[in-house]
């Protein structure tokens, strides 16, 4: 598990030097995951306690954002001066962005419909070996 | 000997001056915000961060701590986050089998979806009225908030208002998802899926996962796609927005 715990910061400091470097225009973090992502794909194979360590980390990275969303209390008064327009861009835009990219990718990423129910098939088989 | 004592003291100072009080409310708000969200069914209405902030907030008006003492605790949640989006290659490595097979659907999904997403949201936001640093917060809404923040911070937004922004966006984009594939009379798991993860990020895959597997794997791969197109774009475009 340290050996796992090793790779993600060694990565997380290499994005870190090559963003503070100005080397590429990314946050840090995402450099270290596409460097992660890479190194994964050219060993062919995901080590196990990577994957146990992904899976507990990720389970709650939603009590990351606790401490900055509390924060955005300061900003009480933008949310409540520009109410209108950030609930228009967070409800509309969501709406809008949902419609356009179902019909669409419905209507043009679908291959022909014969066949199809073979790629479900073969989908779902591919679905069943993720584990998410 | 003396110098030993003077080590002990300083470690003891600087544990007290460690943000043990401020992580524990954190952990504890989060924990029981969980709890209450799966009595709830895990209805998106009832998203654990959504709770725990107003949970904190409650917390911190009522005993008048100051949000200031508070937040210092923040540093230890913000090293915990470069890790854990490094990490989320390990979702993504886990469905390039999915990636291989549907590569047409995902690659229009993404071409439509992810410019969408930013100029709906910028469009509107600029007809009303919305002042240059909300939109510039708002620009990266659709994206997981880990990666959100960074590039919020990158073309001069607002993070902690665009965490509040994204967290906003996931749950519209799990009520809204399948309201609008009926509406539109999308069936394709695989569709709404994909549409509901490059929308609305984590909640989005969250709410998906519950409609089926496949949905769910389509979702969280359309928010790990979204998130690192994004970054890469987002910074080169911002200037023009």
């Amino acid at each position: 598990m340290l050996e796992q715990i090793t790779r993600v910061i060694v990565w997380l400091c290499v994005g870190e030097i090559a963003s503070r470097l100005g080397l590429v225009p990314l946050p840090a973090p995402v450099i270290g995951m596409i460097m992660l992502y890479g190194e994964l794909a050219a060993r062919g194979n995901l080590p196990d306690d990577l994957g146990i360590l992904a899976d507990r980390l990720l389970q709650f990275i939603g009590m990351l954002f606790v401490p900055a969303g509390v924060g955005a209390i300061a900003h009480l008064d933008i949310l409540r001066a520009e109410a209108l327009p950030i609930l228009a861009a967070v409800i509309g835009g969501t709406a809008i962005t949902l419609l356009v990219t179902m019909v669409i990718a419905s209507r043009l990423g679908i291959t022909a419909a014969k066949g199809q129910l073979r790629r479900i098939d073969q989908i779902e088989r591919a679905v069943r070996d993720v584990k998410l | 000997m003396s110098n030993f004592s003077q080590l002990t003291s300083l470690t003891w100072t600087s544990l007290g001056e460690k943000p043990i009080l401020d992580t524990g409310a954190t952990v504890f708000a989060y924990f029981t915000a969980s709890q209450i969200s799966r009595l709830g069914g895990n209805h998106p209405l009832l998203n654990p961060t959504l709770l725990a902030i107003i949970i904190i907030s409650v917390g911190l008006e009522a005993t008048n701590i100051p949000y200031v003492a508070y937040l210092r605790g923040a540093d230890l949640s913000q090293f915990m986050l470069g890790p854990a989006v490094v990490l989320l290659a390990v979702p993504l490595y886990r469905q390039k089998a999915v990636i291989r097979i549907s590569a047409r659907l995902i690659a229009v999904g993404l071409t439509v979806g992810l410019p969408v997403g930013i100029l709906s949201a910028i469009g509107l936001a600029r007809l009303l009225g919305a002042s240059s640093q909300t939109v510039l917060s708002l620009a990266p809404k659709s994206v997981t908030a880990g990666i959100a923040v960074g590039i919020s911070e990158q073309i001069g937004g607002v993070q902690t208002l665009t965490i509040v922004l994204v967290i906003m966006t996931g749950v519209t984009g799990a009520i809204l998802g399948p309201i609008v594939a009926r509406l539109a009379r999308i069936h394709d798991p695989r569709v709404l899926g994909l549409s509901m993860g490059i929308a609305s990020h984590g909640i989005g895959t969250a709410r998906a996962l519950q409609i089926s597997e496949v949905a769910g794997a389509f979702s969280g791969l359309g928010m790990s796609l979204n998130g690192v197109l994004t970054a890469i774009l987002l910074p080169v475009i911002s200037g023009w927005l």
